[in-house]
């Protein structure tokens, strides 16, 4: 079905004959590919999210708040997306306009003393980053890293990553919020709502931030965010990172109150037991398994390739046989990275202290070799920027996680060996890439007062592979079904199942119903459906913004 | 290569967006932070390389045709590779710029290329220049210079003005001062003056590969008759031309840059400056000297997959990501010019922004040619810098036209006429 030309015309005339296009070129350039999935709804080969009815790029607000009435009055479907890092940004059925948020792209206010930034949706983590370092603040940036929208992340997904331990997770961070709603009404929640400015999510003025992102975030189906503002913390480094290097083994030598480690544990549980001990210190800036999504067996080869320019993954099998690699790679088998950033000398030093005592009392080490001062700057600039996420994709251009341990460190680590033995049989298979079963990336705390840890553990394969996706596709399957035997639930690889299906698009009502019954919460998508009932009464969202009828 | 062997990129591209941007480790500002130019102007991510990807696909599947919007998409890639550099900042198995070269190839056989494009072939087969003029005007810009013309004559060494320099006189004394400092140290030069003929490196980026591929071969027929053994040019455009695309034709001719010809004489101290040239400057790499002016690597082989879906190649495959590209020697060139002072803008080296006049942008889209232009104008400004130095008469060209469009008075210079502006 293609725009009825009157409608074409009307939508053209809001945001003017050069920020809309039906051209199918366009338009497939606007279709998510399910054969590589960047998160957890396939893979599917050779499957593409659907053509949507035309591509517009709104330049403000009100351009938005237009497009959604009219939307509402012809009762079309509209997807806005601002970075497209996922699928969950792409239309899920017919009948629906993809808007493409990138022209509105400014940071609109910087409020230093206040600590917070007010965006529109096309400002990615990079630039809100560089922009805030200037003042000597920071932004948290989600998993996906500095390339996707912070306003996305915030209102629209989890907002959880490495800095969640000192920056919080965005849904925290999220304060006032300009919200063109379902129905085409601007809501403006928080302090904004009451003419008090941006500073607060929660009032004085509605209160709505719950609603706004719904479970896990609004996923685009809810309307669209125009604005917001999201807290920043302090940054005790440079105005701008001093980068230097070869590219792409870029790196930043930092004053003395950062450092990145790799500490590394001789046990699970001691593992877990330091990020508790972390947690109840309130030591670290940042920290993340990061490197082990390379897998366990690969990683340190990995990183050799990565910092140093005149290699490529043709050393990888060489590198492999390397004495000294396979040294660190075993001696980082249970790790994960730290950075350090102390606000003072006296605290840098006392998080030096700390540190050291954590490791001597669960007997874990710092990993040498990525204290060289190459790697370890190196390192630090990954974790700082998050500005290399395309390596989750590095091998064949495909992975999605699978399991997903969400919960406390000692959740994580009790089943990882188990999880990474079922994956390592499965790689002998061929389908997907060796990389020591073990891959599970995450963060080691998300939330205050104890930590959570979500692991996903990396899948790679090709997706220009029938065979190699088709295996990775019943691989998932059998992770999903043992996860459901052991009580794990259901894994991040089929985490969107109920919003898109196998042919990229939206389930049928009962797939979407036996899914969210299945539920350990069903409530909160009975809840949800309230909501729908309420400021979406055309449903012109799709089932991202997952509901149950009563 | 046909558009259909990059179907496996097409489908490996992670659609992360890494190509819309500098590589993130180097971002400073929000305002400098873009990298396409293409998308930068257009929005539609079809701009962009990861959106090329796509359009590829959809057209070798048949989901679409052509139509204006397409060749508009195709043909607004300024080829300057700058998603290259960003992609492979984490991706070893993928070439963007090729496949936005072969995407142009394709449309230019299936005869979609653009009228703008087809007037710069006709002058080529005719006058063998892309600027539309005389054929029998070329050599004049070298009238007073004293060099042999190597169509009758022998030498080791040839310096290829190119048609921009050949044609351009407000430009050309860059081409003039060139040759006299190859002449001064002692170089056994010539020139082909008259019957000197476009690189075809300008039309190689619209996408007229059978084309350039003609010119090539004439030049290198030619070069062979006269014994050249070394080309010397000022042109990035040229140099990116001889030395990354003629060896493919079986050139095994060295080439050089002026800058790097200079830089090499300062550095054995065969050049040393006298004159005090003071002025702020900025510097700007051409595409085509910088990122893609590293050093050619023959390479025949094919795709591997190790740990089982890892993809490799036997044997191991030269990796272009701008890495070893001609940066430092103009600017060791200006650190060593008395009064001179350097000062970086934001986007330098392997990630520095296009100038505008690239894949024959400059000939069909003259207005999003001067905004690309302006761009890098507003980011020179940005530094405090008085002047803006390139080493390529393209980016001389359309910085010089984009600074006169805009009633700006940033100077530009090619680094050349700081050279003899302080000898
Ligand atoms: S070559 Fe340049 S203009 Fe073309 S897609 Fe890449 S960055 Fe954009
Ligand atoms: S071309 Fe490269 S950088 Fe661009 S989307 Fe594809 S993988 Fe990412």
């Amino acid at each position: 079905m293609t725009l009825a030309r009157n409608v074409y015309k009307a939508l053209e005339d809001i945001v003017g004959p050069e920020n809309i296009s039906d051209d199918p070129a366009v338009l497939d350039s606007y279709r998510y590919s399910l054969a590589h999935t960047a998160i957890h709804i396939g893979p599917y080969y050779d499957t593409f999210t659907p053509r949507g009815e035309a591509v517009l790029l709104p330049g403000s607000t009100e351009e938005v708040q237009a497009i959604v009435k009219l939307c509402n009055k012809y009762k079309i479907k509209f997807k806005a997306s601002s970075t497209f890092w996922s699928a969950q940004g792409y239309p899920s059925g017919e009948n629906t306009i993809q808007l493409d948020m990138r022209r509105m792209d400014r940071i609109l206010e910087i409020d230093e003393k206040n600590m917070f930034a007010v965006i529109e949706p096309g400002v990615i983590g990079a630039t809100l980053q560089a922009e805030a370092m200037k003042l000597g603040l920071n932004t948290h940036l989600p998993g996906s890293g500095c390339s996707c929208s912070i306003l996305a992340g915030a209102t629209s997904y989890f907002g959880s990553g490495p800095s969640n331990l000192y920056g919080g997770w965005h849904y925290d961070n999220l304060l006032a919020l300009e919200w063109v709603m379902p129905t085409g009404e601007i809501l403006r929640t928080g302090s904004l709502g009451a003419g008090c400015g941006w500073f607060c999510g929660e009032g004085p003025g509605p209160s709505m931030k719950g609603v706004a992102r719904g479970f896990l975030g609004a996923k685009g189906a809810m309307g669209v965010f125009t604005k917001c503002a999201i807290k920043l913390f302090a940054w005790p480094g440079p105005q701008t990172l001093p980068v230097e290097g070869t590219i792409p083994a870029y790196r930043v030598s930092l004053p003395d109150n950062f450092k990145a480690y790799t500490v590394a544990f001789p046990s699970w549980r001691a593992w877990a037991d330091a990020a508790h001990m972390i947690w109840d210190a309130g030591i670290g800036y940042l920290a993340h398994r990061q490197f082990n999504m390379f897998g366990r067996d690969l990683k340190f080869a990995m990183i050799k390739i990565l910092t140093d320019p005149t290699k490529t993954l043709g050393d990888l099998e060489e590198l492999l046989e390397d004495p000294e690699v396979q040294k660190v790679t075993q001696e980082s088998m249970r790790d994960f990275q730290i950075v350090l950033a102390g606000m003072t000398r006296r605290d840098m030093a006392w998080q030096e202290k700390v540190l050291d005592e954590i490791l001597r009392r669960t007997g874990g080490w710092k990993v040498e070799a990525m204290n060289e001062p190459e790697i370890h700057d190196w390192a630090l600039l990954y974790l700082i920027r998050l500005g290399h996420k395309n390596l989750n994709l590095v091998y064949a251009g495909g992975y999605d996680g699978c399991f997903g341990f969400l919960g406390a460190p000692d959740y994580g680590t009790t089943y990882v060996e188990e999880a990474a033995e079922f994956k390592r049989e499965w790689e002998k298979r061929g389908a997907i890439v060796e990389a020591g079963g073990d891959c599970m990336m995450g963060p080691i705390g998300g939330q205050g007062g104890g930590g959570t840890c979500l692991w996903e553990n990396f899948t790679c394969f090709d997706p220009h592979d029938k065979d190699s996706v088709e295996g990775t596709l019943e691989f998932f399957d059998a992770c999903t079904e043992l996860g459901l035997k052991r009580g794990w639930g259901v894994g991040m690889e089929k985490w969107n199942a109920a919003a898109r299906g196998p042919d990229g698009r939206t389930p049928p009502k009962e797939e979407r119903d036996r899914i969210h019954l299945a539920a350990p919460q069903p409530s909160v998508f009975r809840y949800q459906h309230r909501v729908k009932e309420a400021l979406n009464p055309n449903d012109l969202g799709d089932a991202y913004y997952e509901t149950l009828e009563d | 290569m046909a558009l259909e062997d990059f179907a496996a990129e097409m489908d490996r591209c992670s659609q992360c967006s890494y190509c819309k941007w500098i590589p993130f480790d180097q971002v400073k500002s929000w305002r400098f932070a873009k990298n396409c130019p293409s998308i930068a102007y257009h929005n539609f991510n079809s701009y962009s390389a990861r959106g090329r990807y796509a359009v590829a696909r959809s057209l070798i599947k048949g989901q679409s045709g052509y139509s204006d919007t397409v060749r508009k998409i195709v043909f607004t890639c300024m080829t300057c590779g700058s998603c290259d550099v960003s992609c492979k900042v984490c991706r070893y198995n993928l070439e963007p710029l090729e496949m936005a070269r072969e995407l142009k190839f394709r449309l230019v056989e299936d005869g979609q290329g653009l009228d703008e494009h087809q007037a710069i072939i006709e002058s080529l087969n005719k006058e063998h220049n892309t600027l539309g003029r005389p054929r029998a005007e070329r050599g004049a810009w070298a009238d007073d210079l004293d060099v042999p013309r190597l169509y009758a004559d022998k030498a080791e060494v040839l310096f290829h003005a190119g048609c921009r320099f050949s044609y351009d006189r407000e430009l050309q004394g860059v081409a003039r001062t060139a040759v006299r400092l190859l002449k001064q140290a002692g170089v056994d030069v010539g020139i082909m003056g008259q019957r000197e003929m476009c690189c075809g490196g300008r039309v190689y980026s619209m996408g007229y590969r059978e084309t350039f591929t003609r010119f090539a071969q004439a030049n290198l027929k030619a070069w062979d008759r006269a014994g050249v053994k070394t080309v010397v040019t000022s042109c990035a455009d040229g140099y990116h031309a001889f030395k990354r695309l003629y060896p493919k034709l079986g050139s095994q001719v060295e080439v050089l840059h002026t800058v790097e010809f200079i830089a090499r004489l300062i550095k054995e101290g065969q050049l040393t400056f006298r004159t005090a040239v003071p002025l702020t400057v900025t510097y700007h790499d051409p595409c085509h000297l910088g990122r893609q002016g590293e050093p050619y690597v023959p390479w025949e082989g094919v795709e591997k997959k190790i740990k089982n879906q890892i993809v490799v190649y036997e044997p191991r495959r030269p990796r272009y990501n701008g890495a070893w590209g001609v940066y430092d020697p103009p600017r060791d060139i200006l650190r060593s010019i008395p009064g001179v002072e350097l000062v970086e803008m934001e986007r330098i080296r392997e990630y520095s922004w296009c100038c505008g006049a690239g894949g024959g942008v400059r000939e069909a889209y003259p207005e999003f040619s001067r905004w690309t232009a302006g761009e890098r104008i507003e980011e020179a400004r940005a530094t405090g810098a008085e002047a803006l130095v390139s080493a390529c008469p393209w980016c001389e060209r359309n910085f010089k036209d984009a600074v006169k469009a805009l009633g700006d008075s940033l100077q530009v210079y090619d680094i050349v006429e700081l050279v003899q502006k302080a000898m």
